[in-house]
């Protein structure tokens, strides 16, 4: 079941956090968290992950305003980002569309239906 | 009808009016015309008698005797041929007449006295008399004859004026040429008279015209140049004139006094308007500005005179509005529902408003014109974006605990937790953000009775030893878990409240559970009640992380949230104060706060008691 991958979760909701991190290393994925956008660019500069998940409502930075920075990165690094969020309006659509390789799930989401995306990413494989 | 028998009766009645003014006229004159006739004959005749006798009695007395007589007896008779003489006589000295030229009948007719008078007369001597059963006077005239100095006889002669008639030949001339004359004069005055009435005519013929086609009939027979028609018809259309000037005058009093009200309403509809907080422009059929009320000039800095008349676009230099009124009168015309936000950026900078146009049009429904109102609406729209920010965060609040919810059973069921710690860790999530998702459904409820304000509450005598108890047992089992010490300072006799129990416990739960929240672990909380002058005080002190000063003035606002990490950490909706501090406010009381970031937080919540609170009832 393990493999390389890494995923970095960002979330300011602890319970959110856990459960993400659990299902995906129930999975194989190597997972390290953040508590806002500004401590989640720190981790995805240092650390280069394959995934990045992310809420918008943040404090600090928000998701918007990381994806924005990352999306600059992605050029030379890319990877798969989640945006999970309980509001999906027509404006963050867009933008979400605008950006690379960027997913979007709606909060409350189903953990199964998040390692499928993150698999799916990978090769298709729904292990 | 009438004034046609009218005008044709005053034809003959003038004319016999005429008809009579010269008869009597012709009569007069001829009077005037015979006295002094009468008067000249007779002046004529007494010197004609006073000659006749002084020349005869120059002749002595002898002439009048034998041949002599006869001679001149034939030369007075020729000479004295006329009509006049009535007697002649020569008297001697001796008083006997010696010459008698007279009717034997005419010579008793001569009264003693006159016969007498004239005998005896020295010097020239006039008498006259009346012929019994005549109106003839006969006028004596008589003188002595002297000779060497001596009075040797007396001549008397009787003369009678001649008749004078005017029946005459020459007096019916003379009345006839009277007449012809008095004939020319009329005729010459009723021509010039009808000459210079001819403009009166004209002027009828005007009348006519304007007063309307009711004298019609008078008109025409005044072709007759009857000046009394002419007079009629004038007089008529005068009245008319007049009956029109009256009815002008009223419509005039009418017209005024519905001027007076128009320009009261007027003043009336302009006042409205001036005291409307919204701008609006009135423009013509011209586009010209005609009306902009006291808002609109005061935000587009504008003086009333400067911009009457002028054109919109000149005055409203507004693209964006000129835009979107092209569009509309162009395009959609019947759709004046649309409306336009926009902005004045340097009349007014930071405000949004809401530009909208009506067509005006009269009762015909032709375009007379346009308003165009121009609304503020930052408020509204900032308290929309509020509230659209409300409903989107209480959305989010929703969400997450669901998400927690949701992915944490998700995992149970799928069996993906096998070890007990971690199940019973799951489990406890689950149950904590159940709990979470009651309270944020509490919040919520709680926030739309207090929108719905004072007739939402559920008045009932609170007892404040109940609502401590309650309040202190929904946060307890959170302290205790963080080891926060909970001290109650209580009275021994509870303050009583009025007012509705079940808010005031979810406000005081909001204070006492944001202490427990942002109180670190191993601190203390002080939960005070106090009855102070007709106030039950609340004091709810803390050794938590205290309050920013930027964030001190906001943490009552909607949705707000601390960007402090210490904060943050802690799950909060943001609402709980924002409800809390409403609460309180719909129950008449205050709520105070001091706190210092890192040593604690004060919050002194004051409600009135139930005497006051009722008596204020």
């Amino acid at each position: 079941m393990r493999n390389n991958k890494k995923v970095v979760i960002i979330d300011d909701e602890a319970h959110i956090r856990r459960v993400i991190e659990i299902k995906l290393k129930k999975h194989g994925y190597q997972v390290m968290t953040a508590k806002n956008g500004k401590e989640g660019l720190n981790l995805i500069k240092t650390q280069k992950p394959d995934v990045v998940i992310s809420d918008i409502m943040m404090p600090e930075m928000d998701g918007k305003a990381l994806c924005e920075e990352t999306n600059v990165l992605k050029k030379d690094q890319p990877f798969l980002t989640i945006i999970m969020t309980c509001r999906i309006s027509a404006d963050e659509e867009s933008w979400i569309s605008n950006m690379q390789d960027t997913l979007f799930m709606e909060k409350p989401f189903s953990p199964n239906k998040l390692v499928e995306y993150i698999n799916h990413y990978f090769g298709g494989s729904y292990d | 009808m009438n004034s046609k028998k009218l005008s044709a009766l005053k034809l003959p009645r003038i004319s016999i009016f005429l008809f009579i003014f010269l008869l009597i006229s012709i009569i007069i004159i001829a009077q005037i015309l015979i006295r002094q006739e009468e008067k000249y004959k007779l002046r004529d005749l007494l010197d004609r008698g006073n000659y006749l006798v002084s020349l005869i009695s120059l002749h002595p007395l002898n002439d009048f005797h034998g041949d002599k007589r006869d001679f001149f007896l034939r030369t007075f008779t020729e000479y004295t041929t006329y009509e006049g003489l009535v007697y002649f006589f020569i008297h001697d000295d001796g008083k006997l007449p010696i010459v008698s030229l007279t009717p034997k009948s005419m010579a008793s007719e001569i009264p003693h006295d006159i016969q007498m008078a004239s005998l005896n007369a020295m010097g020239l001597k006039k008498q006259s008399f009346k012929v019994s059963n005549t109106k003839t006077t006969v006028y004596e005239f008589a003188k002595p004859i002297f000779e060497q100095g001596k009075k040797t006889g007396t001549v008397r002669l009787g003369l009678k004026p001649p008749p004078t008639s005017p029946f005459s030949f020459e007096w019916v001339r003379l009345l006839g040429m009277i007449a012809l004359f008095m004939i020319a004069i009329i005729l010459f005055l009723y021509y010039s008279i009808t000459v210079s009435l001819r403009p009166l005519k004209k002027l009828n013929q005007e009348f006519k015209t304007t007063c309307g086609s009711s004298q019609a009939m008078v008109s025409d027979s005044a072709d007759g140049e009857s000046i009394g028609l002419t007079i009629k018809t004038l007089e008529h259309s005068l009245m008319q004139i007049k009956e029109k000037l009256t009815k002008i005058e009223t419509n005039n009093v009418a017209l005024a006094s519905k001027l007076g009200v128009a320009t009261f309403e007027k003043n009336q509809v302009v006042n409205i308007l001036d005291s409307i907080n919204f701008g609006i422009v009135i423009t013509d059929i011209q586009d010209k500005v005609s009306l902009m009320n006291k808002y609109l000039l005061r935000l587009l800095n504008r003086k009333q005179e400067d911009i009457r008349d002028h054109p919109l676009g000149d005055i409203l230099a507004h693209d964006e509005i000129l835009a979107f009124i092209t569009e509309l009168e162009n395009g959609q015309q019947n759709n004046n529902t649309r409306q336009l936000e926009t902005t004045f950026p340097e009349l007014a900078p930071g405000d949004i408003f809401s530009v909208s146009l009506i067509i005006l049009k009269d009762r015909e429904g032709r375009f007379v014109g346009k308003m165009i109102s121009i609304r503020k609406i930052t408020r509204e729209k900032a308290v929309e974006e509020s509230q659209r920010e409300f409903i989107t965060h209480i959305a989010h609040e929703l969400k997450t605990p669901l998400t927690s919810i949701k992915s944490y059973s998700e995992m149970l069921m799928d069996g993906e937790i096998d070890d007990a710690e971690m199940k019973k860790e799951f489990y406890n999530t689950i149950n904590v953000e159940a709990d979470r998702l009651t309270a944020l459904i509490q919040n919520t409820l709680s926030i739309s009775r207090i929108e719905m304000g004072s007739l939402a509450l559920n008045r009932g005598l609170v007892k404040t030893d109940l609502l401590a108890e309650d309040s202190v047992a929904a946060v307890e089992t959170a302290a205790q878990k963080k080891h926060i010490i909970l001290e109650k300072n209580f009275p021994e006799i509870f303050p009583m409240l009025v007012g509705d129990k079940e808010l005031l416990k979810v406000a005081i739960i909001n204070f006492l559970s944001n202490a427990v929240k942002y109180t670190p672990e191993n601190g203390e909380i002080t939960f005070s009640i106090t009855d102070q002058n007709g106030l039950a005080v609340f004091d709810v002190i803390d050794t938590g992380f205290g309050i920013s000063k930027d964030d001190l003035p906001h943490i009552f606002d909607r949705s707000f949230r601390s960007l402090d990490p210490k904060i943050r950490d802690q799950s909060g909706s943001g609402l709980g104060l924002a409800i809390a501090s409403e609460i309180i406010h719909l129950h008449g009381g205050e709520i105070e706060v001091e706190s210092e970031p890192g040593e604690g937080t004060h919050f002194l919540i004051r409600l009135p008691k139930e005497e006051y609170y009722l008596a204020e009832q």
